[in-house]
């Protein structure tokens, strides 16, 4: 699987000559098919049920295969192995036919005996995103009828089902097993891959680039025209800004709203901004010291300056309630707290602190400047109230020391939840059921109601009827005010004019679809 | 001289044993929860359990050392919490980069450094002193970042003379690893071309690094000089009739080189600590990086390896200042 890399000096000798001599401008426009994504996702690994970070999820769409995939804005979910399925009234029993001409990197067949593998060495490892399936795919839960033929029977209904299949990927069972290595092929996996994906890796330079070749006998249609793909690590964001200005990248995925603004109007650059995949709130503590009366939490997200929140937070849209207002379920008619100093202090007035006078702790992760100025915009903000806001650093690891126990957790807690899946399930669940306590997602909020209601919305086979349960939980999460729902920050990606194919998807965007890319 | 050599390489154990201690020690005090963060926010008790059990952090503190200590005298500075990989294969690739950095820079921090320092000395209070006394005044209270981001703008993109950033482009071949010093492997192999190309991508970030030590550097050889030009031995050399070249290459360079060949010396352990900023800025595939990200999300064992590696670097550095001193002064004798 190695590319000789003196073929490869062969190929672009004269353009790396012109780089490297002068350093001067588009030069890997000339390279052939070839195209570069600049990105700040080292990869270290190269096991697709190791990690639920970006880097590996780029892994999932590009080396290897899941069963469906996601596409699009809004998302959708499409076939990708499994080219179709049915699904039983009762949402329990999901049969899957495999696309026959699905083959792993070695040339043989992608049968059903290794996606039933596939989702046992997940479970077995717990790592990576099993959480997704956890509970839902039980230890028989997978039977296989024939070669391409295989049948879920869940443990209990789970309505996004199919939205998390893309990120469940299928190994070679004949590759993890000559290798085992006694850890389940995880070492053997740390410099190998074992996929059946539209790519495989050339090259691997840890913390520096990987350099994947598109796999010529891929078995999917809609292929774009480039033949490698250089996966390049640029540990500074201005760098990647400007190498995608002077065309050394072809694409940028981690560009800041500042990128943004300076890369407008430059020429031979494209830029997409969009809604993205994460949102951020303040989380308060809801359990545990003066923000446990709910009084004193409402009185505080209606004295919040949201338009101060969103002029600092550079390309961004407010959030309207718990749930990103592109998916499924969204309540566009819910009514949420806006600045109102007046009903804040109503709300202040049944405390026990009718004229303030108390000091808070909000917490955020020492490095992220847009949480340092969200931080000081809620500082600035409570004055209002004679609240004293008490802002403190703290790297991410205390962060989720403290995220274990209420005692621990402070007063507002800054936090990102990413969507790592196409439906309301993820941030509902993640973020806002009980059982998530003492993780740093929803450390401390606890409300059987909007538990029982989540749950069943994840059941929930009947659209209509789960759009109907997901209003009502975003209704009783906005009464027990335990957030201050805050921004979803846009994702932000640039793209050199020559690259075609790009489509964007909001579910993981650092993780470029490799796959319809083309060069011009 | 040998003896003294061997004493003081020695002399490494017993700091690296204490070195190693204290890293290890103040690493399992703080606060903060990194098991739980490799394990990931959705891990259930017995997943965490597994991860701590893997790397050991059930096991009571003395073992965990004891543990560590051992595996370090078979060159296993364990593995990455993070990465999962082995640290000594991480830092077989970073640290090679960053000694290449350092030791580029140093050397034309000494190479302007100083001869500056030397002519600002021989010519006190005139114009050459004025002029490389406020060069390296205005060198000295530059941020590196910033210069760095400056030469950036001005070599990169408005000239582009040289590359904007990076170690050696991906599209070219290395020349094959042996010291992990593209400069030296690229030589060891014949392939010119590639040092040219690794001279090329190091000339900005050396320069940005350089600028510091070329500026003390400069500083401290001129005080040097100075004094030395003031004593009897030199009034008396030039009542003798010798040339003032000769002077102060022969006489006043030898005497006065001692202080600023410590300047160096203690110049190779601070760059080491300090080349993070550079290396962001010029996305230099380094220790200072692999560092700072190990230190955030306390992943104990690179720390403890980089700190390790640091202290070594320093050790042996100043020791080759202690011996150059009786190579550059015969007055000078190592016991």
């Amino acid at each position: 699987m190695r590319l000789n890399r003196r073929d490869m000096l062969l190929g672009t000798a004269a353009s790396a000559t012109a780089l490297s001599f002068s350093g001067l401008g588009p030069v890997l426009a000339q390279s052939g098919n070839t195209i570069v994504i600049g990105n700040q996702g080292a990869q270290s690994h190269f096991d697709p049920h190791a990690g639920q970070d970006y880097p590996t999820s780029v892994l999932m769409r590009n080396i290897y295969d899941g069963l469906t995939d996601v596409q699009d804005m809004p998302p959708r979910v499409v076939p990708r192995l499994a080219s179709e399925w049915t699904i039983s009234e009762d949402g329990l029993t999901y049969v899957f036919k495999l696309n026959p001409n699905a083959t792993f990197h070695d040339g043989t067949p992608v049968t059903a005996e290794a996606v039933k593998y596939s989702f046992n060495r997940i479970q077995a490892m717990a790592r990576g995103n099993n959480w997704m399936i956890d509970g839902i795919v039980g230890p028989d839960s997978i039977s296989v009828i024939d070669e391409t033929t295989l049948e879920f029977q869940l443990v209990r209904p789970f309505a996004a089902f199919l939205s998390v299949l893309p990120w469940i990927s299928v190994v070679n069972p004949a590759i993890i097993e000559a290798n085992e290595g006694g850890d389940m092929g995880q070492t053997f996996l740390l410099n190998n891959t074992a996929g059946s994906g539209p790519f495989t890796v050339a090259r691997f330079e840890p913390e520096n680039l990987i350099e994947f070749q598109r796999n010529a006998s891929y078995w999917r249609e809609g292929a774009g025209n480039t033949d490698r793909v250089i996966w390049l690590y640029v540990r500074e964001n201005t760098n990647q800004r400007l190498m995608l200005q002077r065309g050394e990248i072809h694409m940028a995925v981690d560009l800041t709203s500042d990128d943004i603004k300076a890369l407008e109007g430059s020429p031979g650059v494209n830029l997409v901004v969009e809604p993205g995949d994460r949102t951020f709130t303040f989380k308060m503590n809801t359990a545990y010291g003066p923000t446990a009366d709910v009084n004193l939490r409402k009185a505080i997200a209606y004295a919040f300056n949201y338009d101060e929140m969103l002029r600092v937070s550079g390309y961004a849209h407010l959030m309207q309630g718990p749930l990103p207002q592109s998916f499924l379920g969204h309540d566009a008619d819910l009514e949420v707290p806006r600045m109102d100093l007046e009903k804040a202090r109503e709300y202040l007035a049944m405390t026990e602190w009718p004229e303030g006078g108390l000091s808070l702790d909000c917490v955020y992760v020492v490095g992220l400047e847009q949480e340092r100025l969200w931080s000081l915009v809620l500082l600035d903000s409570l004055r209002a109230l004679n609240i004293e806001v008490n802002i403190i650093a703290a790297t991410w690891p205390d962060m989720v020391a403290m995220s274990t126990s209420p005692e621990t957790f402070p007063a507002f807690f800054n936090v990102y939840l990413g969507v790592s899946y196409a439906d309301p399930d993820v941030i509902a669940f993640a973020g806002y059921h009980s059982s998530r306590n003492g993780s740093w997602q929803n450390p401390v909020y606890s409300n059987p109601e909007v538990d029982a209601l989540i749950e069943a919305a994840r059941s929930e086979v009947d659209e209509a009827a789960r759009v109907e349960l997901y209003k009502q939980v975003q209704a009783k999460i906005v009464e027990d005010a335990p957030d201050i729902f805050g921004v979803i920050e846009s994702a932000k990606v640039g793209l050199r004019d020559n690259v075609q194919g790009y489509s964007f998807t909001p579910i993981i965007v650092q993780a470029v679809d490799f796959f319809p890319l083309s060069v011009v | 001289m040998l003896r003294y050599a061997l004493f003081r390489i020695a002399l490494v154990f017993p700091l690296l044993i204490g070195l190693s201690g204290l890293v290890f020690l103040i690493g399992r005090v703080l606060p903060g929860d990194p098991v739980g963060l490799a394990a990931g926010p959705f891990a259930s008790e017995e997943q965490r359990a597994a991860i701590a059990a893997e790397y050991g952090l059930d096991q009571s503190l003395p073992s965990q050392y004891w543990t560590y200590v051992t595996g370090l005298f078979e060159g296993d500075f364990g593995r990455s919490l993070m990465t999962r990989r082995p640290v000594a294969g991480d830092l077989a690739v970073y640290l090679p980069a960053t000694l290449e950095l350092v030791f580029f820079s140093l050397f034309l921090a000494a190479l302007i450094g100083i001869p500056a320092g030397l002519i600002a000395g021989a010519r006190r209070n005139q114009a050459p002193d004025m002029v490389i006394g406020v060069s390296t005044l205005t060198a000295m209270s530059m941020p590196p970042f910033f210069l760095g981001l400056m030469l950036q703008l001005a070599f990169a993109m408005a000239l582009s003379w040289l590359p904007l950033s990076g170690r050696f482009p991906f599209i070219l071949t290395p020349p094959p690893s042996v010291t992990g010093f593209l400069t030296i492997d690229s030589i060891l192999a014949g392939r010119f071309d590639a040092l040219r190309v690794a001279l090329i991508h190091l000339t900005l970030p050396a320069i940005t690094m350089a600028l510091a030590p070329i500026a003390t550097i400069a500083r401290t050889m001129r005080a040097s000089t100075i004094e030395v030009m003031q004593q009897d031995y030199v009034l008396n050399a030039r009542a003798a009739g010798l040339s003032p070249r000769l002077i102060l290459f022969k006489y006043v360079f030898r005497n006065a080189a001692s202080a600023t060949l410590t300047t160096i010396g203690l110049y190779v352990g601070w760059l080491l600590g300090s080349t993070v900023l550079v290396e962001k800025v010029f996305d230099w595939p380094g220790i200072g990086l692999y560092a700072t990200n190990a230190i955030l999300s306390q992943d104990f064992n690179p720390v403890i390896a980089v700190t390790l590696v640091i202290g070594v670097v320093f050790i042996i550095s100043s020791l080759i200042v202690d011996l150059l001193y009786g190579v550059l002064n015969p007055k000078v004798t190592l016991k």
